[in-house]
């Protein structure tokens, strides 16, 4: 045995014998041909703007004949309540957090991307809600993730798009236009720099249950080079929901 | 809820400004007829979406006098959301761009 090999093996059974793993060796990171650090709002358009830099339009939305019914009366219903002035409560009135592929494009809230070789956190204003990409990292089982508001999203480089996949999030979690999902929803993510002020996030959720065939459709995002994310504490929610369902403000007598 | 094609201008005191999330607040106190007073809750946009828009959270004191147009509640309840302010300054403010709040 090389002294090399005896100090090995010393080092494995020492980190055995306090039951810890033992340690790797650090692995070569790639570099990342790109860099998506910074804050972004999502963009759309207006006057001046350069139509060039303009998502193509959203693909269709074709869902599985038994899902297509109920899916289209509640859009309808929905539509008739904002008619009527009355809209619809969603769950972000009770100030629960939209999860995913929602949370990419609230209102104008912003969202920071944080940029590390390991891993992507994206934060968004609204709720502060928090998405963690492992670069990459294979993607596990859908069966093993937690189903939660985020799943769980792996990540890697193809040249300079970044591709997201992600899975493993609830089925309360409305997806995107409010769709319904099953819990083999699978969302992908192709991000890019349009231009250096300039994020596409195509995004492409496939559900074998609940679609005919997957959604497409992109987001845009310009940068916002000196703005500092805001705090996000849902703590004083004067919005309740009636027994109608409908959206009431609580007013306050003096 | 709110009822937008109607506004309603509110000329007032200001009891209260809750800087918070999901919505801002200014709770006023509006002189009617025959000196009583009627207090109405006035919803804005959140912080973050107000900032955007040039709002500080120091615009507003307790005590303020203040003209708010708002689209009142369609349930007839003393409350309504914000379309635009005129602080004790003189500045004019709107309820943010885009949509107002997280909701």
């Amino acid at each position: 045995m090389s002294l090399r090999v005896a100090i090995a093996v010393l080092l494995l059974a020492a980190a055995s014998a306090y039951g810890q793993a033992p340690l790797r060796t650090p692995t070569l990171l790639t570099p990342a041909p790109i860099d998506l650090s910074g804050v972004w709002t999502p963009y759309r358009g207006g006057r001046g703007a350069d139509p060039s830099l303009n998502p193509p339009p959203p693909g269709p939305i074709v869902l599985k004949p038994q899902y297509a019914k109920p899916y289209e009366d509640r859009r309808a219903a929905e539509d008739a309540a904002v008619k009527r002035g009355e809209p619809l409560a969603t769950a972000a009135v009770s100030c629960v957090p939209y999860g995913m592929p929602r949370m990419m494009a609230v209102a104008l809230y912003p969202m920071e991307v944080i940029q590390t070789p390991r891993q992507i956190t994206i934060i968004t204003e609204a709720f502060s809600e928090v998405r963690r990409v492992f670069l990459n990292q294979p993607q596990l089982p859908i069966d093993e993730v937690p189903p939660g508001y985020y799943g769980h999203s792996v990540g890697r480089w193809d040249g300079d798009t970044l591709v997201v996949d992600t899975v493993g999030i609830k089925e309360s979690v409305l997806s995107y236009q409010m769709l319904p999902h099953s819990s083999q929803m699978r969302i992908t993510e192709r991000i890019r720099l349009r231009t250096p002020d300039m994020l596409h996030d195509q995004i492409t959720i496939d559900d074998p249950v609940v679609l005919e065939k997957p959604v497409v459709y992109t987001l845009a995002y310009r940068r916002m080079p000196n703005y500092k994310m805001v705090e996000f504490v849902c703590e004083n929610n004067r919005e309740y929901v009636d027994e109608k369902g409908a959206v009431r403000m609580r007013v306050r007598e003096k | 809820m709110f009822d937008t094609a109607k506004r309603v201008t509110l000329v007032g005191t200001v009891t209260a400004f809750e800087w918070t999330n999901p919505h801002v607040y200014i709770e006023l106190d509006v002189p009617g007829e025959k000196g009583a007073v009627k207090h109405w809750s006035v919803e804005l946009g959140s912080p973050s979406i107000l900032m955007q828009a040039g709002w500080k959270f120091s615009d507003v004191k307790v005590g303020d006098a203040l003209t708010a147009v708002i689209n009142p509640l369609r349930n007839g309840e003393a409350g309504g959301l914000l379309t635009q302010v005129t602080l004790k300054d003189g500045r004019v403010l709107g309820n943010g761009p885009g949509r107002g709040g997280a909701q």
